[in-house]
């Protein structure tokens, strides 16, 4: 097996992939955030072991390292799924304020009750 | 009239219990509530001392999150108007039944007191200054409708406001934002003068480092909101 940037490519989705079912095998992660990753890892796979997509591609594109195509896509990719992660993560600190304010409200309730 | 006068308080322990004692004498038939949002000082304890009302957060949540605890709370507990006081003691509570005199007679949904107009012997660094001018300048384009002082913590909104307060309010520096939010959903804003004391204690929570990014984070924030659905 030679190696070039298709198959270590090909090395890191297979090893990438493994690693994400791992992960929802052992409840790290939650299976509606583990599509998107299995997903991205098939496609990284397809591409980097057809190597004659890219080229057609890159040809189109007159881009002169095909390969860099690999990185376009992987890095596309990571910018919108970080993206996505922030909109999760803005969703989740207004449900966390929301809950906290409901908790201290609660609270005030039983003490006035109490006393 | 329930009317129930809301104090956002982080570490204020020097000054809560004198602004408490005041608006208590000022406004007798109003309820106070503090909602100490999770001071490291005994703010909670001076607070329940004068036999306020107290709502401890467990956590810091800023004053966005603190401020609409308490107006949850007022919409919960059915209250007509809410008043919101800071605890540091720059507002003087004779101001009050001014503010909520327009909300009364019903001229008015939301009431600021305004320390730039006319009368007022407050004076604050000419940096802030300068952010204020800039702040009104650009609220009163968005919204247009003139605005002197859209800083001020000092207002009274009634009970429509308070029920659209306890569903959307704003995290960050909510005092401007909300101004713009307020006039998009065809709310009545009035502006009233009132005199602001320098604070008699504690710290202000916008040091001068933090001021161009808060002015930069609040003017994205408001050109966003123009561009945002009618909600959410």
């Amino acid at each position: 097996m030679i190696i070039n940037v298709y198959s270590l490519s090909i090395m890191f989705s297979v090893f990438f992939l493994l690693l994400v079912i791992e992960l929802v095998r052992k409840n790290k992660l939650q299976e509606r955030y583990s599509l998107l990753w299995i997903l991205m890892s098939i496609i990284l796979l397809v591409l980097s072991s057809t190597p004659v997509i890219i080229e057609t591609v890159s040809r189109w594109l007159d881009i002169k390292n095909p390969p860099s195509l690999l990185f376009l896509f992987g890095l596309g990719y990571l910018i919108l799924y970080n993206l996505g992660t922030t909109v999760t993560v803005s969703k989740q600190s207004e449900r966390i304020t929301r809950l906290t304010q409901e908790l201290a409200l609660l609270r005030q309730k039983i003490t006035e009750k109490d006393s | 009239m329930k009317i129930l006068v809301i104090i956002p308080a982080y570490n204020e322990e020097a000054t809560i219990k004198n602004v408490i004692q005041r608006i208590s004498l000022k406004m007798p038939q109003a309820d106070v509530l503090v909602v100490n949002d999770g001071s490291k000082d005994n703010t909670s304890l001076e607070a329940k001392r004068t036999g306020a009302k107290v709502i401890d957060l467990p956590y810091n949540l800023g004053i966005g999150g603190a401020m609409q605890t308490g107006y949850i709370y007022a919409k919960e507990n059915n209250y007509d108007i809410a008043v919101q006081v800071d605890g540091d003691g720059q507002h003087d509570p004779s101001y009050i039944k001014d503010l909520i005199e327009p909300i009364i007679s019903n001229s008015a949904d939301v009431v600021v007191g305004s320390r730039y107009i006319s009368k007022t012997n407050y004076k604050s660094s000419v940096f802030r200054r300068m952010g204020m001018i800039f702040f009104s300048f650009l609220v009163s384009i968005l919204t247009n409708q003139k605005f002197k002082d859209t800083t001020s913590g000092f207002r009274a909104v009634n009970k429509d406001v308070i029920n659209y307060f306890s569903n959307h309010y704003p995290v960050d520096y909510p005092e401007v934002d909300v101004l713009v939010r307020l006039k998009k959903r065809n709310f009545r804003i009035a502006e009233l003068p009132v005199e602001m004391h320098e604070r008699q204690g504690g710290k202000s929570s916008i040091t001068t480092f933090r001021s161009l990014y808060y002015m930069f984070k609040v003017s994205l924030a408001l050109i966003i909101g123009t561009l945002r659905s009618s909600e959410e």
